[in-house]
């Protein structure tokens, strides 16, 4: 399907002529690989090649950034925010802080971290991209107020490919609430190819909160590559129902002791809705903890996948890693997957993992029944219940009352 | 307001009630005891239209066919069904599900929903009348709750939704004395000219705290004997054996 690939480097401005023979090794190492298929491993859940060879007659990289847009900014939530116009910078607002302690700009490419060299869509991503956003919040700075990130899209994006770079910088003791949040009812197909970089100094704290706001036709691709310092902590929340497909892939380097992660996430599949979760948390010293748990709830011809792998260096002793997947299948033509992998060489560690599936009790949806409840409602109620315990650990309680609504509304079917 | 007539209900190809008549009025108390596997417990569930049963025979509820019913059609209509063991529902907020279930039904009796705040105000009253402590109404449905609390929850659900009739299924089993008050009491506050009970028990304890107007026995899917309050206090020296 390469023929019907029009992805073209001159189309990307300003780029020095350093960087075009730079992006131009990137995208033909791309075509060696192509879109990823069910044949590499990575992907044998989420065969892109096919679905894109299905919705997809031709695959572009023009992309108009004059939009004018306007955006409404969520109501009775006070919070920071970034707009995003196709990942790109149209406005920033940071009313509540100190605004010496955030620096706020463009995405510098200088900035890249090292990405695996086989992940295609990353790859495309180094030869493709448009920029987005570089966030630094200075040493000992914690905001006081959420920071939402709101990205929108325009309209004619028909058969393109959006590819953003964003990165994320939180120095020592600095505290950061980021709520990326989606915001787009487009009909119309299009890709978004998203790496995000995030590094975490000493004792710095990120919650990193994934919305998906409305449903659309996007097929979404987010790599975050995130480096985390001692004592630091990286929390995410994944509420991104909605999309026709997403694959958001997270690799957490725990790189000094008493660093901590953990992955919620909470979907509730509808129609034919593919979303795939792949975790990779890398253990690489010692008395750092990871935690994850996945829940998925799927509904008609939905379908669900969590890849989570935990690797534990030799060095990494008194490792505490947990992984659970539970998956709720509401319909016969549903599907959940799930590949827990553990790669252990440390000897002293706790490592659990867990994956169940199930389908909603019938015996609890007649009790809920015989209060007058009728059973569509009675199946939202058992779904809400078994999502929302994700979001149990939140204890500012502003924050946890937000994402219940959102949470609601992507049950509801937005 | 409820009259049945020959009812016979078959489970997994296993008939179990066998023929039942009943007819219940506004204002009455009728007591349903009989051994185990006699069928109560099917009398009760069938009321409530749980699915796997086949059914023949009338059973008219106000008029209206029950079989016609959908299960939470019956609940709007004023049946409530207070269940011998009460669901624990995990993840389910109990003030969510109490609001969710009571809008519910007021929606389906064409009056204004409750918002939150009256909502609340109104669940921390009724729930002080049968002694639930408000932390209760905090947590997820029935989950860890105590035998006494969950039977304590299902009489606070009867009070919040106000059915006609009320079909108590062994809600004196798991109490303590106390509890077993408190749920008497909670009884008989709502008890009126208007409403009705059926209560489904093994032992005369309850009926000494909610005194019964009619006492059926039922035997082996059908009623063999009716009487009325003092029949409790016969079954209770003679045992079931002795009826025929």
């Amino acid at each position: 399907m390469k023929q019907n690939y029009d992805f073209d480097i001159e189309k990307i401005k300003n780029l020095s002529q350093e960087e075009k023979v730079y992006r131009k090794k990137n995208l033909d190492l791309f075509y060696e690989y192509g879109f990823p298929s069910k044949q590499i491993e990575d992907w044998k859940f989420t065969d892109l090649n096919l679905i894109l060879n299905k919705n997809f007659d031709s695959i572009s990289n023009e992309i108009n950034f004059e939009s004018s847009k306007e955006f409404k900014a969520i109501e009775n939530f006070e919070h920071n925010f970034i707009f995003l116009t196709n990942g790109k910078i149209i406005s920033t607002n940071f009313a509540h802080e100190e605004k010496s302690k955030i620096l706020i700009k463009d995405f510098n490419q200088e900035e890249v971290m090292n990405i695996d060299p086989s992940n295609a869509l990353a790859l495309l991503n180094s030869a493709l991209s448009s920029g987005g956003f570089s966030l630094e919040i200075t040493k000992d700075y914690k905001l006081k107020k959420p920071l939402i990130v709101y990205n929108y899209f325009s309209q004619d994006l028909k058969n393109k490919i959006l590819n953003n770079k964003n990165s994320i910088k939180l120095n020592e003791g600095s505290e950061l609430t980021l709520i990326d949040y989606s915001d787009n009812n487009i009909q119309s197909n299009f890709i978004k190819n998203t790496v995000d970089t995030v590094s975490l100094d000493k004792n710095a704290i990120l919650k990193n909160i994934l919305i998906q706001n409305s449903k659309n036709n996007g097929h979404f691709y987010k790599y975050i590559k995130s480096s985390l310092e001692g004592g630091s902590s990286y929390e995410n929340y994944i509420l991104s129902s909605g999309l026709k497909l997403n694959k958001i892939e997270i690799e957490i380097n725990l790189n000094k002791d008493n660093s901590s992660c953990s992955i919620y996430s909470a979907l509730n599949l509808l129609e034919d809705q593919h979303q795939e979760i792949k975790t990779r948390i890398n253990h690489n010293s010692p008395n750092c903890k990871s935690y994850q748990k996945i829940k998925n709830v799927l509904n008609d011809k939905s379908k669900g996948v969590y890849q989570g792998k935990i690797f534990v260096e030799k060095i990494a002793q008194k490792t505490d890693a947990y992984q659970l997947s539970k998956a709720l299948i509401v319909s016969d033509n549903a599907e959940f997957d799930a590949k827990p992998e553990l790669e252990i060489y440390a000897d002293d560690v706790k490592c659990s993992h867990g994956s169940t599936s199930g389908s909603i009790d019938s015996d609890a949806v007649h009790y809920l029944m015989t209060r007058g409840i009728s059973k569509k409602e009675a199946v939202k109620l058992l779904i809400n219940g078994f999502l929302n315990e994700v979001l149990e650990k939140i204890t500012n309680n502003e924050l946890k009352i937000f994402l219940e609504r959102t949470l609601e509304r992507q049950i509801n079917g937005h | 307001m409820l009259k049945i007539k020959n009812l016979k209900a078959t489970i997994n190809e296993k008939l179990i009630l066998k023929g039942l008549d009943l007819d219940i009025k506004p204002g009455e108390v009728h007591a349903i005891m009989g051994p185990n596997g006699s069928g109560k417990s099917t009398l009760a569930n069938v009321l409530s239209g749980k699915n796997g049963y086949e059914i023949e025979g009338e059973i008219s509820f106000n008029g209206m066919d029950l079989n016609d019913l959908k299960i939470e059609e019956r609940a709007q209509k004023g049946i409530f069904l207070a269940f011998q063991y009460p669901l624990e529902i995990p993840g389910v907020n109990t003030n969510n599900f109490l609001r969710t279930s009571l809008n519910s039904v007021r929606k389906a009796r064409g009056e204004k929903e409750l918002d939150t705040l009256t909502f609340l105000k109104l669940i921390k009253e009724k729930a002080k009348e049968l002694n639930i402590d408000e932390k209760f109404l905090s947590r997820q449905l029935n989950v860890g709750f105590s035998g006494g609390e969950k039977k304590k929850n299902e009489i606070l659900q009867m009070k919040l939704l106000e059915p006609k009739l009320s079909i108590l299924d062994e809600t004196d089993s798991g109490l303590d004395i106390d509890a077993l008050r408190i749920v008497a009491d909670g009884v008989n506050s709502y008890k009126n000219k208007e409403n009705a009970f059926l209560i489904i028990t093994h032992y005369q304890r309850l009926l000494d705290y909610i005194k019964p107007d009619f006492i059926h026995v039922l035997s082996a899917g059908k009623i063999i004997k009716t009487g009325n309050a003092d029949l409790g206090e016969q079954l209770e020296k003679t045992g079931y054996a002795n009826l025929s």
